[in-house]
């Protein structure tokens, strides 16, 4: 089994026991829909790194107070900010199984899942060879929403980012990213190699959730 | 004038600015516009560089000067687009000394947001934002509205009709394409040039994205389908990323060489977008201007072809024939009508998906009901479809009124069912036809009915091109439909309407419509006559047929004749529909070799079985006794599994799925004898406002539903007004709602807060990603569900106190 397959039924709440065959043929089929019908596309962009004063950085003209990501990129000089999404095709395909059958909607959403953070696996690899020829090592990518890192701050990046009109992604009036299946981050570039820490799961309070990795 | 001039002369736009300003210093999400009064000598100086370098039209530095972009600057929005606007014909007098005549572009760029049914942008909303700017614009003197960069249909929309409605301006458009011809949000190039050319804007066109090379091909594909003047701005080049900042390679002598080519392959108005420079413009008129480029550019004979559109996909209608569902009307169906008064939104939208994979191009549309505000409903059905399908609808109403709301909020050039020959009627549609584009069906009757001959037919049909053409509408959006009358009433029925319909096709050359179930009214094995008339009409010149795609008998006659008459290459489709069938059947079809008990089949998730059981089952047993003693308990054993680990989500929703399906064989029977469905509990559910995340509120949704509660689903960013407006007026006992994220959640505390002023005694759930008991409480909600199963169980102990509570009162 590929990774995206057990993440996508890890999504699913399966946890460590094992999927049945009908939902297995779902979630290949529903990887197969994804393959034609999504339109994976990702945008960065690299800025400027300051750290002023603890817990308060500065990402060019973006003021930032969150100290897990003061920590998260302590060390860097430069941050790349990313947008990624799955586009407007992967909602409507989500949206028209939800009428007709709603177990395939709920399979092809942990499916979306996967495939999105899939990519961003793979393009951040390649960066980070790309990066290290220059002499910079990227740190875990982070993103909007998680730890104390406000979600307030996602229209400025979708801003600089130049999103909507770049890879049609864009918010709604609750910071919410749209088309659903999206995510931005920044990654932090540093010229030294700290060991890289734990990242997802690992590093998350929440010992009980019904998601948790291993 | 401008108007004059297009498409008769070339005309050259200005370059890109946004790539100057930002070597002038302008920071990555820093607003540009304010640079228009704080940095003006800036501005002036970029204008009046464009029209030294020969610019004709020079845009003002207003791209995101709308209230949705433009927030927190230190000066007003109407103040910015004058400045901007004044700053155009300052450099207009400086740059341009040779007296020619040039202009200042009010430029209007997109808000940003996603519009909905897939955002939260509401129509309207984004229609007044447009509508500000354009107001200011043309205060300040703009002589043209310039609204590029678009990637959402909808949204260009909204945008030309705010310019048209709201100034007397020319307007153009350009959208955004890919290298493969296609818009972010999925639309294709005849989708676009037929929405555009039926909003009526003065010249349409591509801008950004792409350079000057790959916007050739994406311009022939325009010239296909356009029959107005074409505009092309490209980039200097496709973006390039050094660094992690995109910059743009190509020089401004490639860049001229590209637009000598783009000017022969027929654009009329020609200027650049990102990464070009007064230097990229320079060239490109120089060399265009020497060149014999425009006088001799290739320009495909414009036959104006019939299209209509979606967000997605424009169907053409006049060569190979095409299918228009008819299923999504009431006429002689209870179940459907039930669904109406039911306000079962759903029930119409699962119609439209079966239709669409049986094979429809085109979905006819139809609420019209006697007791039922069609205004009001017929636009929410449209959006509703338009959010799952991206099939072309055909809007179908004898309501004036229901007919303008419904084109209005359409995303796409609809068709229009219909227009007929009576002054009354043309009166009133054409004119909707000029506003917001669309192909009207015209029936050939008027004051004096339906003529019984063939001229009669022919004559009325003229007569409506004619009155069409006074309105500015060419005969490619009007299709004739010669109507087709019973044969057991009218024997010469068939024969005239036939006849008609190829004297229509060979006077005019108009396209045709026919509905074609109602000729066998009255007789026995009605399916086999109306296939074979369907057949006889699209040989007689048929253009589109209004049918029913689930009918196994329409569709072969379809697929066999696109496979004779050479439209099916290869006989792909013909074999790809019937090949590996031993007999094709009709849609829907339960396996008939299972004898899986309905309980079981409903366990194990598996839908065809549940089907077939169900229909076996009801026609021995009471509805309800079904759903009492075998449905429940198989969805509780399910349930209860689903709680101690043994069934997991998808399990638990594939039984669900199967229970659903069911339901609708009982509710078909129910409907069918007439009987009532006992009186359901209502329960509202929703996404709070702000979020569009809806697939747990879905999940909630279909369990309920298994239990038998009615469920109002108000889908996703629900205002908690509009919440708290439905419970008192349906007068529901419980809402549920979903949240996804903090900043949601606020919104789900304000509508509690609401609910609890307008509806005191109304039971709130929640639930969603980021809730837990403690915020539940914090919150004043009455119920947190950890998971769907729970919100049933707790719907069930608020329903069943209350049953105790009312059974105490007597």
């Amino acid at each position: 089994m590929n990774t995206r397959t057990k993440e996508a039924i890890r999504y699913l709440g399966y946890g460590s026991r094992a999927v049945d065959d009908k939902t297995l043929a779902l979630v290949l089929e529903s990887f197969d829909e994804l393959d034609r019908v999504a339109e994976k596309r990702i945008i960065y962009r690299i800025f400027p790194l300051t750290a002023p004063e603890t817990d308060w950085l500065r990402i060019d003209n973006l003021k930032i107070h969150s100290r897990n990501l003061s920590r998260n990129l302590r060390g860097c000089e430069k941050a790349v900010l990313l947008g990624a999404t799955l586009g407007i095709q992967t909602d409507r395909l989500l949206k028209r199984y939800s009428y007709t059958d709603m177990a395939r909607a709920v399979v092809l959403q942990a499916c979306a899942a996967a495939v999105l953070e899939e990519n961003l696996d793979r393009w951040q690899t390649a960066l980070k060879e790309q990066m290290k020829e220059e002499g910079y090592y990227l740190r875990p990518r982070f993103s909007p929403g998680y730890g104390d890192f406000s979600i307030e701050h996602q229209g400025e990046i979708l801003r600089m980012l130049d999103s909507a009109k770049r890879i049609g992604l864009s918010m709604t009036g609750g910071n919410m990213l749209a088309p659903t299946k999206s995510v931005t981050a920044v990654i932090g570039m540093g010229r030294n190699d700290v060991p890289c820490p734990a990242g997802g799961c690992e590093c998350c309070g929440k010992d009980d959730c019904l998601y948790r990795r291993g | 004038m401008l108007k004059e001039r297009l498409g008769k002369e070339i005309l050259f736009f200005d370059g890109g600015t946004g790539t100057l300003l930002q070597e002038r210093g302008l920071k990555p999400g820093e607003l540009p516009e304010a640079w228009s009064i704080a940095r003006r000598d800036i501005l002036v100086d970029i204008h009046r560089q464009y029209y030294e370098a020969g610019s004709d039209i020079v845009l003002s530095n207003t791209f995101g000067a709308n209230a949705l972009k433009y927030k927190g600057g230190a000066y007003s929005l109407k103040e910015i687009v004058r400045a901007s606007i004044e700053n155009v014909k300052e450099a207009a007098v400086i740059g341009a000394k040779d007296g020619r005549e040039v202009y200042a572009g009010l430029d209007i760029g997109p808000t940003g947001k996603l519009l909905r049914p897939m955002g939260d942008l509401g129509f309207e909303e984004a229609y007044e934002v447009f509508k500000e700017a354009a107001v200011y614009g043309e205060a300040a003197g703009a002589d043209l509205i310039h609204i590029e960069t678009m990637s959402d249909t909808y949204e260009v929309k909204a945008a030309v009709l705010a310019a048209k409605e709201n100034t007397q301006l020319p307007v153009f458009a350009t959208m955004i394409f890919d290298e493969r011809g296609k818009l972010l949000t999925g639309g294709d190039v005849p989708s676009v040039v037929a929405l555009l050319e039926g909003l009526r804007v003065d010249a349409l066109g591509i801008n950004c994205g792409l350079g000057p090379k790959q916007m050739l091909g994406i311009l022939d594909e325009v010239m296909k389908y356009a029959s107005i003047p074409v505009i092309v701005k490209p980039n200097a080049g496709l973006p390039r990323q050094r660094d992690g900042q995109v910059y743009y390679d190509v020089e401004p002598g490639e860049f001229a060489g590209y637009m000598e080519e783009i000017v022969r392959h027929g654009a009329a108005l020609v200027g650049g977008c990102c990464g070009t420079t007064p230097a990229h413009i320079k060239k490109m008129v120089e060399q265009v201007r020497q060149s014999d480029a425009f006088s001799h550019r290739i320009l495909p004979e414009t036959v104006g072809k019939t299209m209509v559109s979606s967000y997605g996909r424009a169907v053409i209608l006049g060569d190979r024939p095409v299918i228009i569902g008819e299923r999504i009307n009431p006429t002689g169906k209870k179940r459907f009508k039930q669904a109406l008064k039911e306000h079962d939104l759903d029930y119409l939208i699962r119609e439209g998906i079966a239709q669409q994979d049986a094979g429809a191009h085109i979905l006819d549309v139809n609420v019209g009901l006697p007791d039922i505000d069609e205004a009001a409903l017929l636009p929410e059905v449209v959006e509703s479809l338009q959010s799952i399908t991206s099939l072309p609808l055909q809007i179908d109403t004898v309501d004036e009124a229901s007919m303008e709301a419904a084109m209005r909020i359409y995303n796409g050039k609809p068709m229009v069912n219909s227009v007929n020959g009576k002054q009354e009627s043309m009166d009133a549609v054409f004119p909707l036809i000029r506003k917001y584009g669309g192909v009207a069906v015209g029936l050939t009757l008027d004051e004096d009915g339906i003529p019984g001959d063939v001229k009669g037919r022919v004559r009325i049909a003229g007569k409506m091109i004619e009155e069409a053409e006074k309105y500015g509408i060419s005969r490619k959006d009007l299709v004739i439909d010669v109507l087709a009358m019973t044969i057991s009433s009218d024997p010469g029925g068939a024969r005239v309407a036939l006849d008609a319909l190829q004297a229509v096709r060979e006077t005019y050359g108009v396209c045709t419509v026919l509905g074609v179930s109602n000729i066998s009214f009255g007789l026995p094995l009605r399916p086999a006559i109306n296939a074979n008339f369907y057949t006889l009409a699209m040989q007689r010149g048929l253009s589109a047929g209004i049918i029913n795609p689930l009918s196994g008998d329409m569709m072969r006659s379809y697929y066999s004749y696109c496979a004779l008459m050479n439209y099916d290459d290869n006989c792909k489709e013909y074999i790809r529909q019937y090949g590996s069938a031993s007999a094709p059947r009709d849609i829907p079809a339960a396996s008939e070799n299972t004898q899986i008990p309905l309980g079981t089949a409903i366990e194990r998730g598996l839908k065809e079985e549940a089907h077939h059981a169900a229909a076996v089952l009801v026609k021995t047993t009471e509805p309800l006794d079904i759903i009492n003693h075998q449905m429940i308990p198989a969805l509780d054993r399910v349930g209860k599994g689903f709680e101690q680990g043994t069934v997991f989500l998808p399990q638990l929703l594939m039984s669900a799925d199967a229970a659903k399906i069911a339901f609708a064989v009982l509710k078909e029977e129910l409907s069918k004898s007439g009987a009532q469905d006992t009186d359901k509990d209502k329960v509202i559910l929703a996404t709070v406002k702000g979020d569009i995340h809806d697939i747990g509120k879905n999940i909630v949704k279909v369990l309920l539903e298994n239990y038998n509660f009615d469920v109002i689903d108000l889908g996703k960013d629900v205002p908690p007004e509009r919440i708290a407006e439905t419970a008192v007026r349906e007068d529901v006992r419980l809402v549920g709602l979903s949240a996804l994220m903090t900043t949601t959640v606020v919104s789900m505390e304000d509508t509690i807060k609401l609910l609890r002023k307008t509806k005191p005694g109304c039971k709130v759930m929640v639930g969603g990603a980021v809730l837990n008991q403690e915020y539940a409480d914090l919150i004043g909600a009455d119920f947190y569900g950890k998971d769907a199963m729970q919100s049933v169980y707790y719907a069930q102990k608020v329903f069943e106190a209350e049953a105790d509570r009312s059974s105490g009162e007597r």
